[in-house]
């Protein structure tokens, strides 16, 4: 337990140590805050930010990969792997502390934006129920493209790497289940809608919280935390 | 302590190590010397649990490096090659980190911090980051975090590399300071260092143990007869070299050089005699000055090359068989 909060606190902090961290806090306050601005806090529309909420998946494809590219590529690159693993810990405390490491400072990353919901008080009266749906929301995606990002970044040296596969990955995955599920076998079809990200992440910036959504992304984030850990015990049994 | 039996590793058809086998009793400080792609640090990153041997087993403590990993890792303070440190932390930061990581709890943590800063003397640089750090410095971070649980065995790839000639006899200071009740294992391929600071050397070659002794066992071993350089006023070459000869204890000579008046001879005594005395009688009978009369001291260099030298033979004319 020492050891795993010693990684996951070494993880968190190192993100507000370089520029890289600053950055992708700024760029997804700066790019949210536009939406929040120009397009919800209108005279006449709904007091809600389910703008921002499904905006921010979008941003999330990359913020969240620009977070997690860093975890294990960059300690395979400079090589600080070696002593890391070479302490009596086993990778089932090293890749989960390294993942609560970068959920805690994506969660840090999100906090600022409650002041949109202060905003959004000062000049209407919202409904707290979806907004809580859409935060809840957020976490969960984030949670799930953390652990995807998280596993590729355990099988390259290389950050730019790591970042665009997390991407494409989830770029790949939108477009199967919306483009490609219509057209496929039924069955195929099925297992495509299934993993599309996007009608489930909609429905929680609608405000709808549902448990079949909630078990999918903590589900998979498990089981790509679980590989993660087996791709990086792997590199003792080569 | 340390005991390896047969230990074999390929990555795919290059076979790294081929069947080493060493026993290392408590205590023992053990140079590893061997050329690049020895199978040095692959058997020490098999020691540290870093890859299973493909066949064989190394244990320490009785405690097998596979089946009881991590117990094993517990025993073993390890500076890899090369030292790599996490470079945005600062040296008390990470040294706290790395007494975390070895299960030591807050509250006897600063106690272990402040004990390896002193004896790693880095008191002075305790707040710097680690990628601020001279070369020297981060060596000696390095070194602090590997002791930092007051390991039983402590193992050293390459501890020196890159260092500028002060900080590495300063290291080696370190080094040697640090050897008391340890057992240590230092991986280098440069001979001085392990001369100086080590118990016991093997030499690597080709993935093979090939020399496995003292320093000076070794080098007795290597030294074979003394080669004696003399250099006479004579511009005469078969005066100087005969003058030479004639005396006892010298099994042949040479003229190899001649400088105006002077010549130089050399010359191979007889198995372990020391001719010395005789060269410098009979150039005294011959009416010969003498301006340099010096047995050559036998080196670890020698053997250090004589098996490097064979192994790389072996390997030529067995194609395929890289190591």
């Amino acid at each position: 337990m020492t050891a795993l909060l010693a990684i996951a606190i070494r993880e968190y902090a190192s993100n507000f140590r370089t520029s890289l961290g600053w950055i992708v806090i700024a760029l997804y306050l700066l790019l949210s805050g536009f939406w929040v601005a120009f397009a919800t806090i209108n005279p006449g529309e709904p007091a809600s930010l389910r703008v921002f909420f499904s905006i921010s998946q979008w941003l999330l494809l990359i913020v969240a990969p620009a977070i997690s590219m860093r975890l294990v590529s960059e300690e395979l690159r400079t090589g600080t792997i070696e002593p890391l693993m070479a302490a009596p810990i086993s990778e089932w405390q090293a890749i989960p502390a390294k993942y609560l490491g970068a959920l805690a400072f994506f969660i840090t990353m999100l906090a600022p934006t409650l002041l949109y919901v202060g905003v959004l008080e000062l000049v209407a009266d919202p409904d707290y129920g979806p907004l809580l749906a859409g935060y809840a929301g957020l976490i969960l995606v984030g949670m799930l493209y953390l652990a995807v990002g998280l596993v590729i970044s355990t099988f390259t040296q290389s950050q730019v790497v790591a970042l665009l596969a997390t991407f494409f990955f989830f770029i790949a995955l939108h477009i199967l289940g919306t483009q490609i599920a219509d057209r496929a076998s039924p069955r195929i079809g099925a297992a495509l809608r299934y993993a599309s990200l996007a009608p489930r992440i909609g429905d929680f910036a609608k405000g709808v919280v549902e448990l079949r959504h909630v078990v999918f992304f903590v589900a998979w984030s498990c089981f790509a935390i679980a590989v993660g850990v087996i791709s990086l015990e792997s590199r003792r049994w080569r | 302590m340390i005991v390896a039996r047969d230990v074999h590793k390929s990555f795919g058809h290059v076979r790294a190590v081929r069947g080493v086998s060493f026993d290392i009793p408590t205590g023992q400080v053990v140079g590893i010397l061997g050329p690049n792609g020895a199978g040095k640090s692959t058997t020490i990153r098999m020691l540290v649990g870093a890859m299973p041997p493909t066949s064989g087993s190394i244990s320490v403590d009785n405690l097998d490096c596979v089946d009881h990993s991590r117990r094993v890792r517990q025993r073993l303070g390890y500076l890899p090659e090369n030292n790599p440190i996490y470079p945005e932390m600062r040296v008390t930061e990470y040294l706290r980190f790395r007494a975390a990581l070895y299960g030591i709890t807050a509250k006897h943590r600063r106690a272990a911090v402040a004990r390896v800063i002193e004896r790693c003397w880095l008191t002075d640089m305790r707040s710097r980051r680690a990628g601020q750090l001279s070369k020297g410095y981060r060596q000696r971070l390095g070194l602090a975090a590997s002791l930092i649980h007051n390991p039983p065995v402590l193992v050293l790839d390459e501890p020196t590399t890159g260092l500028d000639p002060s900080q590495i006899a300063e290291t080696r200071r370190l080094v040697r300071e640090l050897s008391g009740q340890r057992t240590m294992l230092i991986v280098s391929h440069i001979l001085p260092e392990v001369e100086k600071t080590c118990d016991r050397i093997l030499v690597f070659a080709g993935g093979t143990i090939r020399a496995d002794g003292s320093p000076e066992t070794l080098i007795n071993q290597a030294a074979g007869p003394a080669r004696i350089i003399v250099e006479l006023k004579t511009n005469d070459r078969e005066r100087a070299r005969s003058v030479i000869a004639s005396a006892p204890g010298v099994a042949s000579a040479m003229a190899i050089d001649t400088d105006g008046q002077w010549t130089r001879v050399e010359a191979t005594a007889n198995n372990n005699a020391d001719p010395r005395e005789p060269i410098a009688g009979a150039c005294a009978q011959a009416n010969l000055a003498i301006r340099e009369l010096t047995r050559e001291r036998p080196s670890l260099e020698r053997l250090y090359l004589r098996i490097t030298e064979a192994v790389a033979d072996e390997l030529r004319t067995q194609p395929g068989a890289d190591s």
